[in-house]
């Protein structure tokens, strides 16, 4: 690893701490040190200050994490698969995978689906069936921005589906429903964060082993087979480590858009390499102190107005996006 | 090195027809044919890219049909006729990424790697250029770069489609005589196709024609102009 990309990542690894702090700290109610000395080591939830750390802003930061590490993996995994840098879980259709499932799933009213391991089950199986319909559709389609489109076409698609499932729904399911796909790193409850963590250490140890065959994957298809590289089980891996991570967030937090593309590229402009140690290394501290940094700012600003994350992201990726779309046609 | 027996290369239908054929370690040939006559499906077929229609390859008396990509690795190492560059790559990288089949699960270089690398360069004389991004390089170096990267590959056998297609003269000799070099100096088996008929002839290499009307491959060592202008032309 060169000199350069190791401070940075060191950088990133100071900030995550300081920012992580910031996080725990920023809400409504003041907490005292003992407070969180105590919400770990001497719990008692008769004090309120206790609970809020252990019920609320804990796994809220844990979710933070979990979650804009795991989209911007998954965005640097499609982009390299795609060698296409305008490729993501959310635009590719894979979100929209996990939302319908979800979707189905809380709309139904059958309570199995809204158990945590229904959710998370569901939300995987979506993500999945819709990742192999993207790759189902990249052998065909050979040109990059109209991959994109069908991407886009397939998200209009389930949204529209979606949206035909609520109205025939039940008040109770709608709201649950709708809270969802506002997008929040707030509905995660404390007994959820071990099979959250679980998920989220598998999809990150499992990426570990896809550096090798991502860096060679930078030559092309062709190139890589020749290189000894199996590039069909490949991709079928990269899909599946994708809806892992991608289906994850969705199922707890909802639809996050834009850290999944904009991260990676982010990565990219500052590290400027192809090594995927080095990217996804990045990707894992970038994509956390992304969100984390968003979700400070919904903390901030819920005395005067409650935004959902997914308009931070939003607020921030977009313009981002389009500022290298047009870097990368000067 | 390569031998080939009744092969039949081409897609449904067969494009060319080589009876019986041995190419050597330490020789290098070049393939000159008119445009669609199968010169760059020959090259996938012997790749392991493309089946073949019918009858059989050996490389290293091993038949092909019979290699998996894995194995194919080390024994072939393929160099297309344009190098476009990859953003952020820089030449060292790029030519490490020949190491690939000898890497440990992680990709991570060996002392050894770094050493076939190095060696690699030095070969190609483009030491000047391992710091340098693959964007930022003009096209020769490019290709002199993609050399690098199949030398580093170690394998006894390199094949490239077109490398000079997209070169000015005095790149197209130079990338023509480091290719005859390594295959005289370092005992490799070289096949290239290519349109440079008249360096080719000048520099006294090999030709394996394809001859328009009866599709065969044929190995000569003492072509003329206008005999291949008259086989594969028709002119």
């Amino acid at each position: 690893m060169e000199k350069r990309h190791r401070i940075l990542l060191i950088i990133a690894l100071v900030l995550l701490p300081v920012l992580a702090y910031f996080h725990l700290t920023i809400g409504q109610i003041q907490l005292s040190s003992a407070d969180f000395y105590n919400a770990f080591f001497n719990y008692s939830d008769s004090e309120t200050g206790q609970l809020l750390v252990r019920e609320f802003r804990l796994p809220r930061l844990i979710m933070a994490i979990v979650a804009g590490s795991s989209l911007a993996i998954a965005g640097m995994l499609m982009q390299t698969l795609f060698k296409n840098p305008l490729a993501g879980p959310y635009i590719l259709g894979i979100n929209s995978g996990a939302s319908i499932a979800v979707a189905l799933g809380t709309l139904s009213g059958i309570s199995m689906f809204s158990s945590n391991i229904g959710l998370i089950g569901l939300a995987l199986i979506g993500a999945l069936v819709f990742g192999f319909i993207v790759l189902g559709f990249s052998l065909f389609v050979r040109n990059s921005l109209s991959l994109l489109l069908v991407g886009i076409m397939i998200g209009s698609f389930t949204s529209a589906i979606t949206s035909l499932l609520q109205t025939i729904s039940s008040a109770d399911s709608l709201k649950v429903f709708t809270i969802w796909g506002m997008g929040s790193l707030q509905q995660v409850e404390l007994s959820q964060i071990g099979i959250i963590t679980v998920f989220f250490i598998l999809g990150i140890f499992f990426s570990f082993f896809l550096i090798k065959p991502l860096n060679a994957l930078v030559l092309g298809e062709n190139a890589s087979l020749l290189l000894g590289v199996p590039v069909k089980n490949l991709r079928i891996i990269i899909i599946v480590i994708t809806a892992l991570l991608a289906g994850l967030v969705t199922a707890f937090c909802g639809p996050i858009a834009f850290v999944g593309l904009a991260i990676p590229n982010l990565c990219k402009m500052l590290f400027k390499t192809q090594q995927h140690l080095v990217l996804l290394l990045g990707n894992i501290l970038l994509g956390a102190l992304f969100l984390i940094s968003c979700d400070i700012l919904v903390q901030g600003l819920e005395p005067f107005i409650l935004v959902p994350i997914n308009v931070i992201t939003s607020i921030v990726g977009a313009p981002f996006v389009i500022f290298i779309i047009l870097k990368r046609l000067a | 090195m390569i031998e080939f027996k009744n092969t039949q290369i081409g897609y449904q239908q067969p494009l060319l027809f080589i009876d019986e054929l041995n190419l050597n370690s330490g020789e290098i040939h070049v393939l000159i044919g008119a445009n669609g006559k199968g010169k760059t499906t020959l090259l996938k077929s012997i790749n392991g890219l493309q089946a073949l229609v019918s009858g059989q390859i050996e490389i290293d008396h091993r038949l092909t049909s019979a290699l998996n990509h894995k194995d194919l690795s080390n024994l072939v190492a393929f160099v297309s006729s344009k190098f476009e560059g990859i953003e952020h790559l820089k030449v060292y990288d790029f030519i490490a990424l020949g190491r690939t089949p000898y890497t440990n699960l992680f990709g991570r270089l060996s002392s050894e790697d770094h050493i076939q690398i190095q060696h690699a360069i030095n070969t190609l004389g483009i030491d000047y250029l391992s710091d340098k991004l693959t964007t930022e390089i003009s096209d020769g170096e490019r290709q002199l770069s993609a050399i690098a990267r199949a030398l580093a590959q170690e394998t006894p056998i390199i094949t490239l489609d077109e490398p000079t297609a997209f070169l000015d003269y005095a790149n197209r000799v130079k990338v023509l005589s480091i290719l005859k070099s390594l295959a005289t100096n370092q005992h490799k088996c070289i096949v290239l196709s290519s349109h440079d008929i008249d360096i080719c002839l000048e520099m006294n290499l090999p030709i394996l024609y394809i001859d328009s009307s009866s599709n065969h491959l044929i190995k000569t060592n003492t072509a003329s102009k206008s005999l291949l202008l008259q086989h594969c032309f028709g002119m």
